[in-house]
């Protein structure tokens, strides 16, 4: 009963990073405002960043710290490189989003408006 | 202190932290310790250089964890020559630079951090060792890109940039997605290490992981279609970042995806895929470069074609071709360098940047003009000039494998090109009249750098010897995938 409930956890997340990634693509690729494309972005980016997170994961594994006494019990390890790997994914898409945020302000004074079907000096 | 390839990437991040402080103490430090950290990277690669020639490739752990399992950085004949190149196309930028915004000290400040942080970034992902790492420095190019783009105000620099950061956010969140499943099917992110376990992946999901790599990089490499940031970031950027995108990050584009498809995935038909890609790219681009009124927009569609070609040139895949493709990445490095500095002073007081407004220029900018015209007739492959050779040798090694029907389109598209150089060159010295804008008087250094750029464009093409032997270097290290695993791991 016990393993059909941690089943049922992993493949929910799994789901639910996919559905993120989804979303955040629907966001990018269908709305028209600026900021919600940013936000889009921005929740790729956990989408990505989750799955991360679930791809490191082992059944049953402890939290991935080196100590003396854990050498001799040997407990089981979630994988502690992708979690590694999120953190910096993290602080690389807080820059991003910073980055774009500063020039949708960019963007909104020069035009006067936020919706990219009104911004064509260049052409799309 | 021993000179080591971590200097690359810690000296001038260091320094681009470093510059606002000081600034405090003097304001001419601003744009003098851009200039001494980019003299130290050349030294760096000057010795470095002579090493690898010497001795063989430079392997350098990072924090004392050994290869599998910390970073390391490879410097070997290839990605120390793509290294080196960027270091120096750097430094000219950087004299050609020095009075930018003279009058004013605060954007000077803010466009040295961020072009040293380009410059680290882009050889950061030539040197590094580790996809993850590889990814870290593409968005380190990435971010400075985007703002480099943005960099004026009074331009729609902040659209080009928007533009640019859509579709690199694409490619960040591919080549995340990329490494995961490769991590998951190999449980290593060291280069060596992945192509040697790369054989037991099966091949659907190698195929896979290549596309998410080849769509992530080859946004950055100029590859067709994903180049659609390209011509308003070249045509909205400040001049030297236009030349610095040309010369230093297409550079780092080109040299991951070529590192990633000859290293890492030995996939049946990835090379035939390069051609097919570079083909495209190359009719795609010649062909829009001339319908072009713009002329930053012109020299972008004309970047992004030589990439094409590039790509052609490593897809025919032997070691000639490899030679081919190398020089032809130099070649572009210095022409098109060239190129854009001398354009950016032919353009500077029209808004518009328009071709028309260029007639009659050869009176009133000799210098700048004729260094324009040396640069196109280079870049389309006339003999005595450097852009000759790499196209020669390049017809020569699709010679060699019987791919007549490449020859003929890659002469084709010559001529196209010829088209359009020679057309802005007849601009400039035959133009019907006289054009009313009052060009800008280029400043002293700018026009040594355009000198400099234009004396080894013609040396290189009345000696090409004095380049071919680290060309020919890199070309044979990036074929030997062999001594590339065990230069890394040389325990197993």
């Amino acid at each position: 009963m016990f393993g059909d409930y941690q089943n049922v956890v992993t493949m929910s997340v799994y789901g639910s990073s996919i559905a993120l990634i989804l979303i955040g693509l629907y966001g990018v690729l269908i709305k028209k405002h600026l900021m919600k494309i940013v936000i889009g972005l921005s929740v790729v980016d956990s989408g990505v960043n989750l799955m991360f997170v679930a791809v490191g994961y082992i059944k049953g594994g402890t939290a991935p710290i080196f100590s003396p006494s854990v050498i001799d019990s040997k407990p089981l390890m979630v994988d502690p490189v992708p979690q590694a790997l999120v953190l910096t994914a993290i602080v690389i898409g807080f820059a991003v989003t910073a980055v774009a945020l500063s020039l949708v302000i960019r963007l909104f004074k020069h035009h006067n408006t936020a919706r990219i079907d009104q911004i064509k000096s260049l052409k799309w | 202190m021993v000179i080591s390839p971590v200097h690359y990437i810690a000296v001038p991040l260091l320094a681009a932290f470093t510059i606002p402080l000081f600034a405090k103490i003097h304001k001419e430090l601003t744009r003098i310790i851009p200039g001494i950290v980019l003299i130290y990277l050349t030294y760096v690669s000057y010795v470095l250089m002579s090493k690898v020639m010497t001795t063989g490739p430079i392997v350098e752990i990072i924090a004392g964890w050994k290869a599998p399992w910390g970073i390391n950085l490879v410097y070997n004949g290839f990605s120390g020559f793509i290294a080196s190149l960027m270091s120096i196309m750097g430094l000219l930028i950087w004299i050609y630079s020095y009075k930018f915004k003279k009058v004013d000290d605060e954007p000077a400040l803010k466009f040295y951090i961020l072009f040293l942080m380009m410059v680290a970034g882009s050889i950061g992902i030539t040197i590094t060792g580790d996809v993850f790492n590889m990814f870290v420095f593409l968005e380190i190019v990435g971010i400075t890109s985007y703002s480099l783009t943005a960099f004026y105000r009074g331009r729609d620099g902040a659209e080009a940039a928007f533009k640019y950061l859509l579709i690199g956010s694409f490619a960040s969140v591919f080549l995340l997605l990329g490494i995961l499943l490769l991590y998951t099917h190999v449980g290593t992110l060291n280069m060596a290490q992945i192509a040697e376990r790369m054989h037991t992946i099966p091949t659907s999901v190698k195929l896979s992981i290549f596309v998410m790599f080849a769509v992530a990089l080859g946004i950055e490499a100029e590859m067709f279609p994903l180049n659609g940031w390209a011509p308003d970031a070249y045509s909205q950027a400040p001049g030297p970042v236009g030349a610095a995108f040309s010369g230093i990050v297409v550079k780092a584009g080109v040299y991951a995806l070529i590192r990633i498809i000859f290293t890492l995935f030995d996939i049946e038909g990835s090379l035939q895929f390069l051609i097919v890609m570079g083909l495209i790219t190359m009719i795609i681009a010649e062909v829009s470069a001339i319908r072009q009124t713009n002329l930053k927009r012109m020299l972008a569609y004309s970047s992004i074609g030589q990439m094409g070609v590039v790509l052609i040139g490593f897809g025919i895949g032997t070691t000639e071709a490899i030679f081919a493709a190398i020089f032809l990445m130099f070649n572009h490095a210095i022409i098109k360098g060239l190129l854009f500095l001398s354009g950016s002073f032919l353009v500077y007081n029209d808004d518009k940047k328009q071709i028309a407004s260029l007639s009659r220029f050869g009176k009133k900018l000799p210098v700048v003009s004729f260094l324009f015209a040396l640069g196109a007739f280079a870049i389309v492959g006339f003999p005595p000039f450097a852009g000759f050779w790499s196209k020669l040798y390049l017809l020569l090694a699709a010679a060699d494998k019987n791919l007549i029907f490449l020859i003929a389109i890659i002469l084709m598209v010559s001529v196209v090109e010829v088209i359009y150089y020679l057309r802005v060159v007849g601009k400039l010295y035959f133009g019907k009249e006289e054009s009313k804008i009052e060009p800008k008087k280029p400043a002293f250094n700018s026009l040594i750098v355009m000198l400099i750029l234009g004396a080894i464009i013609i040396l290189v093409g009345v000696y090409p010897d004095v380049i071919t032997g680290f060309i020919h270097n890199a070309a044979d290290t990036l074929s030997d995938k062999a001594t590339y695993i065990s230069n890394v791991l040389p325990s197993l």
